[in-house]
């Protein structure tokens, strides 16, 4: 997986967050979209700052087995 | 009561009981006696079972007559309030649940009855174990005994708090980005973050399947491997739990650390770290040097994308809260409700690649624990956060050095390495093999027995 730095940021603007509220069918209260917008642009940013096609092609699944190679994922 | 007692460890009481030196009703009187006495100074309490207490003190007198070995008979604990207690209301922190009185019983809170723990009532949580309880909310937030200016971390706060206090001898807590061994660190105790699988969640409010965990919480390191010894086990009412045997947690005890090597991730977990943390941990990697271990820098470089757990949180929290949050958003506390709803602006995508960066983070530290028995970090990059930080809303959440083991699902436990200046503890983290928990321990009681920092009392 390579690592980000280098690339640019794609940050959450106010207007896709609204987009988003919208598409979702809920209501965020005005003096909470600021929060909102850094929580879940905080979470968002090492997805973004990712090529995808960089990541090993596994399956998004985890699994715990002590006897898995080497244990604690895939 | 002396602080003698407030304080003693699983191992102590027990032997007092079992020279009849001191009963567990007069022990659980004392303590109801300290709580009365604390607790409203410091909230960790939501409900007090002091009547249920008592039966249940006499019932361990009555064991402890007959004879009964169990090392748990007549300990007092306390439960997370997001642990379903039959009978007893469970709120999970919130309006919502506010006078809900369960007709179940969580399995861990189960399995620690019939080991004959003293239950002295449950234990407030942040508002469904993800949003600190702001001024007005319906529950009030549980203070840090060391400056009750600070947070005691969360989310299993009241049981961070009750445990620094001496008010309980053990506790349960669970943890899902952090919230067993956040309050551990913040309030100077112990806490283990099982691995995934080990103890049933069945009977314990959901945030996010797939990162959630349930534990135990004490004052040392030894007493976390009495509680979890009884409630660690194959649980068929848990999707998640393991079917593998479990392990004897006290014999690693006797060990020592010889031969132990520890790796520590040098990337990621020292970014942001405030001074005097970075100076106890180096001071800590020095003690179990100089106790036989051997301490080596390694590196897991994929962590840099570890936020995004955040991603898998909220989008499992808010599937779990969907219809509440649409039906009777007024109920849940102020922020709280919107951190939840954030989940809904989720891709499908976005989850999916978060739970691929977590396979490629999983592999990594898999790949590490070939080389080294035990990962070892600072718990939290800084001591317990003032409330009046906490309760600024834009503060997000903070990059965490406790939810990578969230997410690699893997054995992790918090224990006191120091104090900061301002007398407030920090913490050393300590993460091993799926299903090691044993050598987790070993390591944490190695470096416990070696130092003093968990024989400290708050100023409460």
């Amino acid at each position: 997986m390579a690592d980000p730095q280098g690339l640019p940021p794609h940050e959450l603007t106010m207007d896709e967050l609204r987009e988003r509220i919208r598409v979702a069918g809920i209501t965020i209260a005005e003096h909470r979209l600021a929060m909102v917008r850094k929580l879940l642009g905080d979470a968002l940013a090492p997805v973004r700052a990712l090529d995808s096609r960089t990541i090993r092609t596994v399956e998004p699944a985890v699994r715990f087995a002590p006897d898995s190679e080497g244990g604690g994922g895939e | 009561m002396s602080d003698e007692i407030a304080y003693a460890t699983i191992r102590e009481l027990g032997a007092r009981y079992r020279k009849r030196e001191i009963s567990p009703v007069e022990v659980t009187r004392a303590l109801l006696a300290r709580i009365e006495k604390l607790d409203p100074v410091l909230h960790a309490f939501v409900t007090l079972t002091a009547d249920r207490a008592l039966d249940d003190a006499r019932a361990a007198e009555a064991a402890l007559r007959r004879g009964d070995g169990n090392p748990l008979l007549g300990i007092p604990v306390a439960h997370k309030d997001i642990y379903m207690t039959r009978g007893i209301r469970t709120t999970g922190g919130s309006a919502l649940f506010a006078e809900w009185i369960p007709d179940e019983e969580s399995t861990a809170v189960r399995r620690w009855q019939e080991a004959g723990t003293v239950l002295l009532g449950k234990l407030i949580t942040h508002e469904f174990a993800f949003g600190i309880q702001f001024p007005g909310h319906r529950f009030l937030a549980a203070r840090n005994p060391w400056n009750l200016d600070h947070i005691p971390g969360g989310s299993s706060s009241g049981s961070g708090a009750a445990l620094a206090a001496g008010l309980v001898t053990g506790a349960t807590g669970s943890d899902t980005g952090g919230s067993i061994r956040g309050p551990a660190a913040f309030c100077g105790i112990v806490g283990l973050k099982p691995t995934y699988g080990r103890v049933s969640r069945a009977g314990v409010m959901t945030l996010s399947w797939t990162l959630d965990h349930t534990g135990p919480m004490a004052r040392t390191v030894e007493d976390c491997a009495y509680l979890l010894q009884a409630m660690a086990g194959h649980d068929a009412a848990d999707p998640a739990s393991s079917t593998l045997p479990v392990d004897d947690y006290l014999a690693p005890l006797r060990r020592g650390v010889g031969g132990v090597r520890i790796g520590v991730p040098r990337n990621y977990f020292f970014e942001g770290v405030d001074a005097e943390i970075q100076h106890s941990f180096e001071e800590a990697m020095e003690t179990l040097r100089k106790l036989g271990a051997e301490v080596r820098d390694v590196r897991i470089p994929s962590l840099h994308a570890a936020h995004s757990f955040l991603l898998i949180l909220m989008a499992e929290a808010f599937a779990y809260h969907e219809r509440d949050l649409r039906e009777r958003p007024e109920l849940y506390g102020d922020v709280a409700r919107e951190r939840l709803l954030a989940g809904a602006l989720v891709t499908a995508s976005e989850y999916t690649q978060a739970q691929r960066i977590r396979s490629e983070i999983c592999r990594e530290t898999a790949e590490v624990l070939r080389d080294v028995d035990v990962l070892a970090t600072p718990t939290t990059l800084k001591p317990a956060t003032p409330f009046a930080v906490a309760y600024d809303p834009e503060l997000g959440f903070p990059r965490s050095n406790m939810a990578p083991f969230n997410l690699t699902g893997l054995p992790t436990l918090a224990l006191p390495c120091g104090f900061s200046a301002s007398g407030l503890p920090l913490s050393l983290q300590l993460s091993g093999r799926p299903f090691e928990e044993g050598t987790v321990l070993r390591v944490g009681h190695a470096y416990e027995k070696a130092t003093a920092w968990h024989t400290r009392r708050p100023p409460v």
